[in-house]
């Protein structure tokens, strides 16, 4: 058990940052908190691909022009890096249509906490 | 309303600053092929520019004007990327298959690369387009919702 | 066979919601005739996928020209070719229904209504028609997107619902990349077709089995399945009444399909029902769902809400009927959905159109529609009938259906929990109808505005449809059994 900690480390920085990240969604009553916690557990899974890919003694999947012979050894595994980045673009824009939605609702009901903005809408 | 920033520091650097990181943003975007970066990044860079000169020196007032120029650049943006994903699958093969575009006298890796240079072009546009229009709604009193 | 089918399918409304806002600039007049034109060519070209996929085999798609496992690779196959037609059909109903309530609702917010409807019907049909798990989560998150953006578009108390459906919609759609990330992470691939292939040997680890949870997890947050419903009253409710029908009709079914792919094609039959047995607890969930959601639909006051809870309900009855086990059950679950699209477009357009000509907006209030609205009370009346379950409307052969498949299965409760909860939705349609009919109408009437000729003919189309469906369901359900279902059972 306590190997998880030992050799794989990075699984471990991605399960704390997840949960972190609901905790932090379900806990805070101010809305741009939450988006906050939204974006980080985003970021989280984020990670978690992103190490899926690394491979020992292995550099960025990059092929340069002067490459010579090409093996799949060499490189870093591609395809998660290319996922993730559709995944952060995806993550971007969810955030900008929040974070509009967020001021659209402070120019209505003038607050950011939820349970005012909920008692001002009975 | 964004006021111009009151020191002479940031007005000098904003000003020595915001070309070159437009430059910038061009060189990560040609060099996407190569080297990290393309189109996405390149974008955000490109409306770090215009908001860093934004901050620095204020809105000026006719601000929805400006955000519907915004939106129209994107719009011309994502109508390149995909009238050049659309033209392989109008001739027949399959959509953003930039092998078969129809450019005389060259092979087809070097028709893909062309390729994806016009559609990480039009990406770009569509980026910086979205992020200073996104911008600009969350900054003044223009729409709330709306792309 | 590979066929540009499939890319027609995705470009036309693509490219019609991207060419909106900026001809829209121009002149808005012209956002509506655009988003219908590329509706209808969007229907013609699903119905010819179909009938080729059904007489030829799958039709399969590689974008960019690179093979599948590499490349992404769209496959229109019976079910997924069934589901676009029903998709593009009902929203283009949905669109023309929305006309004269864009008008009325968001003035200022034409162009953003229109585009924004038609990159979700994209995207609709990205999810229904991609081969490639990854694919699918883009697709979902755009679609999500676009309609975050349309049930808060209207401001006012529609902003809240729509902030909550946000942050619900994306915890769903992150659970879902991160179960296929641990796919992705013991299998080595993406694509629906080589996962097929490789799941057998890895199927013992405790990987496949968490990120099949995170998968179905994250998808019955999408798909508004009972307890992770809680953004769905709201956002039905407070949705404008323009974007409710497409909302409501054609939304959350893509990620039940979603997860029928991943659960039936993906995993197998057996390996659901047995190994993994998911299906089993998806049936319980499925069966409370719906008692559940029609027993809160009996104490709503006002319609749109009241609907929502039938919604719920309904998602219960599919994922019941999904889970049973049998070929009969299957396909009466996919007959239901198909006559849900048109019985929920029918029932929350005449919400819409109520709202928009005399005001009404709760159960009580309905009785105005007996005023000189001949139209909307016949398509209230079709509809109400065909949630209930009474013949020859097409909701009476998908309920029937589901009680022959869970008899043959042998699944008790699933029967109780159909009747229960065709009882309970009997109980509050016609609660409604006597709201409508018996009570006498009230003397000082507000202004009764006429039909608009879109209400009346989507309406009328949508109600016809309801009729036909039920009387051609022998046509339907053989059409299914050919082509879409699974193997295995």
């Amino acid at each position: 058990m306590a190997d998880i900690f030992l050799y794989r480390p990075h699984f471990v920085a991605f399960i704390i940052l997840f949960l972190l990240g609901i905790y932090i969604m379900v806990v805070n009553l101010n809305l741009v908190k939450k988006l906050i916690g939204m974006y980080l557990m985003q970021t989280s899974i984020i990670l978690f691909f992103i190490t899926l890919a690394v491979k020992k003694d292995s550099t960025i999947p990059i092929l340069l022009p002067s490459a010579t012979a090409v093996t799949p050894e060499a490189y870093a595994n591609p395809l998660p890096h290319v996922l993730m980045l559709t995944a952060i673009v995806v993550g971007v824009s969810t955030l900008g249509v929040s974070l509009a939605m967020v001021i659209a609702l402070y120019r209505q009901y003038n607050t950011l906490e939820e349970d005012e903005i909920l008692g001002k809408m009975k | 309303m964004i006021r111009p920033h009151d020191s002479v520091i940031v007005h000098t650097l904003a000003r020595v600053f915001t070309p070159i990181i437009q430059l910038f943003a061009l060189y990560v975007l040609i060099h996407g092929h190569d080297s990290p970066g393309g189109g996405f990044q390149a974008g955000t860079l490109f409306a770090a520019s215009v908001i860093l000169s934004i901050f620095a020196f204020g809105i000026q007032g006719s601000q929805t004007v400006l955000e519907r120029r915004a939106i129209i650049l994107g719009g011309i943006g994502i109508l390149l990327y995909a009238g050049i994903g659309l033209l392989p699958l109008i001739l027949g093969e399959e959509f953003l298959n930039y092998g078969e575009l129809p450019i005389p006298g060259m092979e087809a890796s070097s028709r893909r690369h062309w390729g994806i240079l016009g559609i990480e072009i039009g990406v770009t546009i569509v980026v910086a387009a979205t992020a200073v229009s996104i911008f600009y709604s969350l900054s003044g009193r223009g729409e709330g919702e709306g792309k | 066979m590979t066929s540009s089918l499939p890319g027609f399918l995705f470009a036309i409304p693509f490219f019609a919601a991207v060419v909106i806002p900026v001809v829209g600039f121009t002149n808005q007049k012209f956002c509506r005739p655009i988003a219908l034109v590329a509706l209808v060519f969007l229907s013609i070209v699903s119905v010819i996928s179909l009938s080729e996929a059904v007489s030829h085999g799958p039709l399969s798609h590689e974008f960019g020209g690179w093979a599948p496992p590499i490349g992404i690779e769209w496959v229109v196959d019976g079910l997924s070719g069934l589901l676009m037609v029903a998709i593009s059909i009902v929203s283009l109903i949905a669109l023309v229904h929305a006309g004269p309530l864009v008008e009325k609702e968001l003035p200022d917010r034409v162009i953003p209504f229109y585009s924004l409807s038609l990159l979700l019907i994209a995207a609709l049909g990205g999810m229904v028609l991609t081969g490639d798990l990854f694919n699918l989560f883009v697709f979902l998150e755009i679609g999500s997107l676009a309609s975050y953006v349309l049930v808060g578009v209207a401001g006012g108390r529609s902003l809240y619902s729509a902030f909550r459906y946000l942050i619900l919609g994306t915890i769903g759609a992150s659970l879902y990349l991160l179960g296929v990330g641990y796919l992705y992470a013991a299998t080595g691939t993406l694509n629906m077709a080589d996962l097929t292939q490789r799941l057998p040997e890895v199927l013992n680890s405790r990987v496949v089995l968490t990120g099949l949870l995170f998968i179905v997890f994250g998808l019955a947050i999408k798909m508004g399945l009972f307890p992770l419903h809680g953004w769905l009253p709201d956002a039905y409710t407070y949705a404008p009444d323009s974007c409710t029908p497409l909302l409501a009709s054609v939304v959350t079914k893509v990620p039940l399909y979603a997860f029928v792919r991943i659960a039936f094609w993906i995993f197998g039959m057996a390996t659901v029902s047995t190994q993994i047995p998911i299906l089993v607890v998806l049936g319980w969930i499925g069966a409370v769902a719906a008692i559940v959601g029609a027993y809160l639909a009996i104490w709503q006051e006002n319609f749109k809400r009241m609907l929502a809870y039938s919604s719920v309900s309904s998602m219960g009855l599919f994922v019941l009927g999904f889970s049973l086990g049998t070929e009969t059950g299957f396909a009466g679950g996919l007959f239901y959905v198909l006559a849900d699209t048109l019985m929920k477009a029918a029932l929350f357009g005449v919400a819409g159109a109520a709202i928009y000509q005399c005001g009404a907006s709760t159960v009580t209030d309905l009785v105005r529609l007996r005023r000189n609205m001949p139209w909307v009370l016949a398509a209230l009346l079709i509809s109400a009938l065909s949630m209930v379950g009474i013949p020859p409307t097409a909701g009476f052969f998908g309920k029937w259906h589901l009680v022959v498949g869970a008899l043959e299965a042998e699944k008790y409760f699933a029967v109780a929990a159909i009747l229960v909860s065709s009882m309970l939705t009997a109980l509050y349609f016609f609660r409604m109808f006597q709201r409508v009919w018996a009570e006498p109408l009230p003397l000082v009437e507000p202004h009764v505005l006429e039909t608009p000729f879109p209400i009346k003919m989507s309406l009328g189309v949508l109600t016809f449809g309801i009729i036909a469906l039920g009387l051609g369901s022998d046509l339907v359900m053989g059409l299914i059994f050919e082509s879409a279902i699974p193997k295995g059972f």
